[in-house]
């Protein structure tokens, strides 16, 4: 899996020194440095040591770090499903809906419940799905994802997540970082921070949109937050050979040119670094440019599709053309986690296309149509390669929608109850977890809030939520916000 | 503030519509079993409310109606009348109907109506089932909900909780080693661990490392050589006086304190809408570091500028620092809105001035410092009576005079027509106003449709904050006229426009903030007691000081509470504020604090490396009246900053200072982002160093880096990459990562190619052998000579390297990214997806290749579009273009004119060359027609020309233009005479946003909607005007939207565009220059040696 062929021409650079080694070196400036000095050096050390925040090679801080405790998975892929998709309408049917449709929800339902566009007091929109339970568990699915019948033992269905973003911009936000307000790291930065990457040679964290739409709140869905930017995700664009910016020499520079240029600054840079001593930042610069380069050389062929036969192509949905985008996006998202890519999120309907607020009939049967095969298709792949049991999947957007009709035809936005689903990476499949209340408004059992799904996804991944701190402004922050709490039995029927 | 023609006002008169109540339908009952989620969702949420909020009266000591809430038991036994609650039937919980004031004889609390959020939390609870924990024996649940935290003398006698001392140097033995006090303190402290300091650095090494300290810019070879072979004993401080005394100072001082208080110039969410008028305070910030204002006066107009000097615009604009936040568009939760609003104001302050950490504190006491939650409440008192103002002016009395007189004159003479207008527009503002005021909750709609008068000054900044939304509403033009009275709205709005000429020129605005009033709202602390609001307060650990109480005198409309605030922090011996303040000095130039935690003084900061230093330091700031400048060149001027830093590491250092927080020497950096980038335009010779401010420019535009766009959601990738702040929160200090994607972006990406092959051409036009070229280049660079290895390997490089013949080499072609997609974003306003082309990047473009059918002679161009920027010379930002740019090839182009126009900047141009060869005769010739429409930047326009070729008459060519943010903009028409007649025929390809050729004049910003017709198109044909031409007229309308397609033509002539394909990076400078000169300045960018400072 690992390539570490260097390119013909490109100069060899001896390996940097060990880690004891450069902290003694070290002339400060690296932030993770800073932090463990000050664990072990505060009046409150001893408190604080307890907190256990990982110390990062700050010579390779994405190398691969040993987590807290067993994991039941090493990688995640998050399909990511931007805008909200209807969870009355996919997995969690609600015949009320369907008995009091066009009156309003009745009171003791609503309470003072906030809607993004006040249709709280709308008359209730029926849902016009045919519904059946399927596999041997018989999880309830509707008429919209029938390729879901055929993983419905392989997933564990949660129909009860809470969360607090009221809007997409919130939302999106807090399902990404925690926190409807933006300036904390994102899930994938948490655990590249945690664990590192087996793989240095692609970025550790990558992103794929279905669109070149810009996801709702840009980049910073997957950015580091008050972390390093080193943790933070590469968005990479799987339509092109050269799916990370400007990861290809350009065409009037030329290899020959390029080469000699490489070769030319390391030699540079060696004889600054010689009048520099004990300033070991130069060594990990030096080796930022090697690592480009492999990179280079290992990128492009992650997203060169040309060796999947046409059996796989197929099982994706990528020879049909609703499904070829999210088809190529699952089947990437597949080769990412085969060469060691720690977390990969995959957006579908990048720019709050889930968002139904009319139309919902037309809106969500054609982004339906879009994610049920490739994503099916990507677990069913995964479990036939054996990649199932240690890539967990997580499918869910930022909230889900009301029962409560919008515009006559579609529905408003949801965080007080909504459905998501886990598979593979340790998770039970074939279950469903928690409830809603009658008309799906509410989740009212084994309700888990943002926080909890975070501290569980942690926790399949062998990090303890308690315990991945980073420090930032004098306290030790967590990714669950010192909140959360592990939901223990997803690993258990 | 009467630039519109009617005021903005409240909305009367909604409709309220109440829902009905509907059967509840039979549910199961719920389990006895309570899982661990509802526990705790009691225990945080539910428990807290009921002991304060009901325990009072139905707890240990009253039990009115017989009924207890203390208890699983007392809830399931209920009151006289039997239990309160149906677990799992809200609807049919009498505590339900009691809480949510439904039912005018059963409310409870009686006095003091709980909150939406609380009733909320107690209607989930029943819908639960009202689970009681996971504890049986509930009879202590009326304990204690929180333990409170007692303030102790030990909490009070923690360092940075202490007034800093007067101290005397210590004498050290030190061989005349020190230079002046600072010395003295850092000797005695090395010498006590055994260590020594290093020998001075070069004066090559203390040039540069100054010119990037104080200017962010490497040293110019001048600069050198005037320090350099200035042989006088004071050469050193003539340099630093020097370099204090220049304007780049404060361009570049302002950097880190504009990371302090989170500057950006975007909303920061879903809309991040574009805030063009707040650059107004990054210019405040560079102007008051140039004048070394005092930092107590800096930070008394920050907190309360609006309440000290309220008509000097230069002190006024000093509270936008409130407004650097993030801004949600479309919040309906205001209330929750508004205190998260307020949280940020308090927490930014607490990191930026007070340098504590107070964040822990907003949810509890905090766990390891002595700061309480209602430390933080009260804190934040001071800032909640704030309310926001969108459109401050800063202007001067007497401009603002100037400007009352012409209005007044304006409006007396345009009174008719606008009271018309406002009649015809009001009935269809309320319709838009009200369909955006439904969305809000009940609750919202109350408040904003109460009068003004009758709102208290919560509910005033709650309307105030709701309002906005409504009035963006209408900003965005929703509230578009029409029905019967459409063509005398239309006829109005060109009347009114023909007074365009005598109406004043609008005044500078930025986003302010004042106060709602003398009378403070109610401060509490969330989900706590309120039967008695918080005063503004200081934190309990300091308030010891002189100062014990906020003496806030109101003054004519505000508390003054923030005045107060001001004050208490800038007493000379505040523990805190000059500590903090001169230790973000310190870190400024060693690239880490005295206190290594520049934002956090408190217990879990780091403790000072030299606790004495810092107080000297506090002390004396204050003693030279607060000036940075002085601290500074104390600091500059110590022997402790001019070691070199390239020392080999002692054996002492290594078991008892490795991290060198002693400075046994000087520690060399990592450029920070902005100076990387502005070096590189320094040295290439490209950085425009106009000190002039104003509105910022794409980073295409070689202005120095604190003049770039701040758009939260979408960074510049070069500033992004080298670890700018997310500018979400206050940053007290830099990230230094290293990253493979640095190395790409620096060694592939086009920015620093660009800057190679302008560096390379400075180089090449001096015309000099190889060696001397690689000497000019290094000095350059690096502010020195090159080693004689680095001579010889450069020299080499430059003659005699293989890949360099014949090259480029075009043997082993790699594909670049060209992605098949352009680049879209939402046109602001109207929402939809716009082509983004940034700086006229021919790969951005659009084009249509074969333009069969395209007009000859008469034709229409519409587009909707926003500029970003113009260029600095003469070149044209085009739309739209059938041209190559040649005066003697036919071809059109439509566009915006740039700084050295001679047809003024920001202009609309119709740009015609016509051949008096081709068939249907006519006058040939080149020829520019100008609509005298001025573009302003970052603002949406619907923008149109329609030509009837052969009519030279003012009839002959229209432009149309309106302005989309401003809903009370008529849309403008001007006439203008031609006189060429000839065809423009041509086979050049319809460009969108750029033109056929070089050089490649182009767009910088959005465009949308094209719609090209081969005739001269009506008033009410175009696209503005939801008209259409008639289909053998319609020769393309493309949208950009993804259904049916970017490219496609929706006008259904199936004239769908391809994207713009260069092959390669478009370059004008490269031909001609030595491709091993460029390679050789590119590697020079990359190096090491330029990216970090000894």
């Amino acid at each position: 899996m690992k390539n570490n062929t260097a390119i013909p021409g490109l100069p060899h650079h001896q390996s940097p020194r060990s880690r004891r080694e450069f902290l003694a070196r070290a002339g400060g400036g690296f932030g993770a440095v800073a932090a463990t000095y000050l664990l072990n050096h505060s009046a409150l050390g001893d408190t604080l040591s307890k907190l256990q925040a990982p110390v990062a090679d700050p010579l390779n801080p994405l190398a691969a770090r040993q987590p807290h405790y067993a994991p039941t998975a090493r990688n995640v892929i998050f399909v990511f499903l931007e805008g909200g998709p209807s969870h009355l309408d996919l997995f969690d049917p609600k015949p009320l809906i369907n008995q009091l449709a066009g009156k309003p929800a009745p009171d003791s339902f609503v309470g003072n419940l906030i809607t993004a566009m006040g249709e709280s007091h709308s008359p209730l929109l029926a849902c016009k799905r045919q519904w059946a339970r399927y596999g041997q568990s018989g999880l309830w699915m509707s008429d919209w994802i029938p390729h879901h019948r055929e993983i419905a033992d392989d997933i564990a269905v949660i129909r009860s997540c809470v969360s607090d973003g009221l809007n997409h911009s919130g939302g999106v936000c807090q399902m990404n970082t925690g926190s409807i307000l933006a300036g904390r790291p994102s899930l994938g930065a948490w655990v590249t921070y945690g664990l590192g990457t087996e793989n240095q040679n692609m970025p550790a964290f990558c992103v794929l949109t279905d669109s070149n739409t810009q996801v709702i709140n840009g980049p910073r869905n997957w950015g580091a937050g008050f972390m390093p930017a080193i943790y933070q995700g590469t968005k990479l664009n799987g339509e092109s050979p050269s799916p990370i910016s400007n990861l290809m020499t350009p065409a009037s520079v030329g290899d020959a040119r390029q080469h000699a240029k490489l070769s030319l600054l390391q030699s540079l840079n060696e004889e600054h670094e010689r009048s520099h001593p004990d300033l070991s930042e130069l060594d990990a610069r030096i080796r930022s440019y090697e690592l480009a380069f492999h990179m280079q050389a290992q990128a492009p062929e992650a997203v060169d599709l040309t060796s999947e036969s046409a059996a796989t192509r197929a099982l994706y949905g990528m020879d049909e053309k609703p499904t070829a985008t999210m088809g190529r996006m699952c089947l990437l998202a597949r080769r990412m986690v085969e060469r060691g890519v720690r977390f990969v999120q995959l957006y579908s309907g990048a720019g709050s296309k889930w968002d139904a607020h009319s139309h919902i009939e037309k809106n969500h049967t054609e982004l339906c149509a879009q994610m049920d095969k490739p994503v099916v298709g990507l677990i069913k792949d995964l479990k036939s390669r054996g990649l199932l049991d240690d890539t967990l999947v997580i499918w869910g957007g930022e909230f889900g929608r009301t029962p409560m009709s919008e515009k006559g035809d579609g529905r408003d936005h949801n965080p007080t109850g909504f459905t998501m689903y886990m598979a593979g990476g340790g998770v039970k499949g074939g279950k469903t977890i928690g409830a809603t209340d009658e008309l799906g408004l509410r989740a009212v059992e084994d309700r888990l809030h943002v926080h909890d799904l975070h501290a569980t996804v942690l926790h399949l991944l062998g990090l303890d939520h308690t315990r991945l701190t980073y420090f930032h402004k004098g306290r030790p922050e967590r990714a669950t916000m010192n909140e959360g709490e592990i939901y223990r039995r997803i690993t258990t029927a | 503030m009467a630039m519109r023609h009617f005021s903005r006002r409240k909305w009367p008169g909604l409709v309220i519509v109440w829902i009905g109540f509907a059967a509840l339908p039979a549910r199961p009952a719920p389990t006895t079993d309570v899982p661990a989620e509802h526990a705790r969702f009691f225990e945080t949420k539910v428990r807290p409310l009921l002991a304060e909020n009901c325990q009072s009266c139905h707890g240990e000591k009253k039990q009115k109606g017989g009924l207890r809430l203390d208890s699983p038991e007392a809830l399931a036994k209920g009151g006289k009348d039997g239990p309160v609650i149906v677990p799992g039937r809200p609807a049919e919980s009498k505590l339900i109907t009691a809480v949510s004031y439904h039912d005018k004889d059963l409310q409870m609390p009686p006095d003091d109506q709980l909150s939406a959020a609380q009733v909320d939390i107690l209607t989930q609870w029943v819908s639960m089932g009202a689970p009681w924990g996971t504890t049986a024996g509930a009879q202590t649940s009326s304990a204690k909900v929180s333990r409170k935290r007692v303030i102790t003398d030990e909490d009070r006698r923690f360092w940075s909780f202490q007034a800093p001392r007067d101290v005397t140097p210590p004498d050290v033995a030190d061989g005349g080693w020190s230079r002046n006090a600072i010395d003295h303190f850092v000797y005695a402290k090395l010498a006590s661990e055994g260590l020594s300091p290093a020998p001075r650095a070069d004066k090559e090494t203390l040039v540069r490392r100054a010119c990037f300290d104080l200017h962010g810019l490497p040293p110019t070879p001048e600069e050198i050589d005037q320090f350099v072979k200035d042989p006088a004993p004071d050469a050193w401080e003539k340099l630093v006086d020097r370099l204090l005394a220049s304007p780049r100072y404060g361009e570049r001082m302002a950097r880190p304190w504009l990371d302090l208080v989170r500057y950006a110039e975007s909303d920061g969410y879903k809309a991040d809408a574009y805030r063009p008028n707040v650059w107004p305070y990054r210019d405040y910030v560079i102007k008051s570091f140039n004048d070394d204002k005092p930092y107590d006066r800096f930070l008394q107009e920050q907190l309360a500028g609006d309440e000290i000097a309220p008509d000097d615009p230069n002190v006024l604009i000093g509270v936008e620092f409130f407004r650097n936040g993030i801004y949600e568009y479309n919040q309906r939760d205001v209330k929750k809105h508004w205190q998260n609003i307020l949280d940020e104001m308090t927490d930014v302050t607490a990191d930026a001035f007070l340098g504590l950490s107070m964040g822990c504190a907003k949810c509890h006491d905090h766990k390891f410092d002595p700061i309480l939650q209602s430390d933080y409440y009260r804190l934040e008192a001071f800032f909640a009576p704030m309310l926001p103002v969108q459109d401050g002016v800063v202007a001067t009395t007497e401009a603002k005079a100037t400007y009352d007189e012409a209005l007044k004159t304006w409006q007396a003479k345009t009174a008719d027509i606008r009271a018309e207008l406002e009649r015809i527009e009001r009935p269809f503002i309320e319709k838009t106003a009200n369909a955006a005021l439904i969305k809000f909750p009940q609750e919202i709609q109350d408040i904003v449709n109460k009068p003004k008068a009758q709102r208290t000054p919560y509910e005033e900044q709650i309307a105030t904050l709701a309002t906005r939304q409504l009035y963006d509403k209408m900003e965005a033009g929703e509230a578009k006229v029409t029905g019967p009275e459409k063509e005398r709205h239309l006829e109005l709005v060109r009347k009114l426009a023909e007074f365009d000429g005598i109406k004043p020129k609008p005044l500078q605005t930025s986003l302010l903030v004042t106060d709602v009033g003398r009378t403070p709202p109610p401060t509490y602390v969330p989900g706590g007691p309120h039967d008695k609001p918080l005063d503004a307060g200081y934190p309990v650990v300091l308030d010891r000081l002189p100062l014990d109480k906020p003496a806030a005198e109101p003054t004519a409309g505000t508390t003054g509470r923030r005045t107060a605030l001001a004050k208490w922090l800038t007493q000379p011996d505040h523990p805190l504020t000059t500590r903090v303040a001169v230790n973000r000095v310190w870190q400024f130039h060693f690239g880490r604090g005295l206190v290594g935690t520049a934002s956090d003084f408190g217990r879990l900061g780091d403790r000072p490396s030299h606790p004495e230093l810092l107080d000297y330091l506090a002390r004396s700031f204050v003693r030279n009246g607060w000036s940075f400048k002085q601290l500074h060149r104390l600091i500059m001027t110590s022997a402790t900053y001019q070691q070199a830093s390239n020392r080999v590491m002692p054996a002492e250092a290594k078991s008892r200072d490795p991290e060198n927080r002693l400075l046994w020497k000087y520690p060399a950096r990592r450029l920070d982002a902005e100076q990387i980038r502005d070096a590189m335009l320094l040295v290439s010779g490209e950085l425009k160093l106009d000190g002039a401010g104003g509105p910022s420019v794409d980073p295409a535009n070689p202005r120095r880096s604190v003049y770039t766009r701040v758009v939260r959601n979408n960074r510049d990738p070069l500033l992004e990459v080298f670890d700018v702040p997310d500018t979400f929160g206050s940053a007290a200090d830099r990230n230094h990562t290293t990253t493979a994607t640095q190395a790409l972006l620096m060694i592939n990406g086009d920015a620093p190619l660009k800057h190679a092959e302008m560096f390379a051409k400075r180089l090449g036009a001096l015309n000099l052998p190889p060696a001397q070229t690689v000497a000019t280049a290094w000095r350059l660079a690096y502010g020195r000579a090159p080693s004689q290895k680095d001579l010889k390997l450069a020299t080499q490089f430059l003659t005699g390297s293989p890949a360099h013949q014949g090259s480029p080499n075009a043997a082993t072609p790699v594909a670049r990214s060209i992605d098949e997609k352009p680049l879209v974003k939402a046109m602001p306003q109207l929402g939809s997806q716009a082509i983004y082309i940034r700086n006229a990047r021919p790969d951005d473009m659009l084009r249509l290749p074969a333009p069969i059918g395209m007009p000859t002679e008469d034709l229409t161009v519409e587009a909707y579009v926003l500029l970003d920027s113009i260029y600095d010379d003469a070149s044209v930002r085009v739309i739209a273009s059938q041209w190559d740019g040649k005066n003697d090839h036919a071809g059109w182009s439509l566009g915006v004119t740039s700084a050295k126009s001679k047809y003024e900047p920001q202009n609309l141009i119709l740009q015609l060359a016509c051949d008096a060869g081709q068939a249907g005769g006519g006058k040939g010739g080149y020829e520019v027609i100008p609509s005298d429409f001025r573009i302003e930047l970052h603002k949406t326009y619907y923008v149109a020309v329609s030509m009837k070729l052969r009519d030279t008459t003012a009839a002959g060519i229209t432009f149309y233009l309106k302005d989309i943010g401003d809903m009370d903009a008529p849309l403008k028409t001007a006439s203008v005479t031609h006189t060429l007649t000839a065809p423009h025929n041509n086979d050049r390809p319809l460009i969108i946003g750029g033109r056929d050729g070089k050089p490649a004049h182009g767009w910088d910003g959005l465009i949308d909607e094209v719609r090209v017709s081969r005739k001269a198109l009506a008033r009410g044909d175009l696209l503005y005007t939801d008209g259409r031409p008639p289909e053998s007229a319609l020769c393309g309308h493309w949208v950009f939207e993804d259904q049916p397609g970017i490219f496609k033509d929706t006008a259904g002539v199936q004239r769908d565009l391809v994207k713009q394909i260069t092959g390669g990076r478009s370059s004008s400078v490269s031909a001609g220059i030595d491709p091993a000169l460029v390679d050789l300045c590119h590697v020079l960018l990359n190096s090491n040696g330029f990216l970090y400072v000894d």
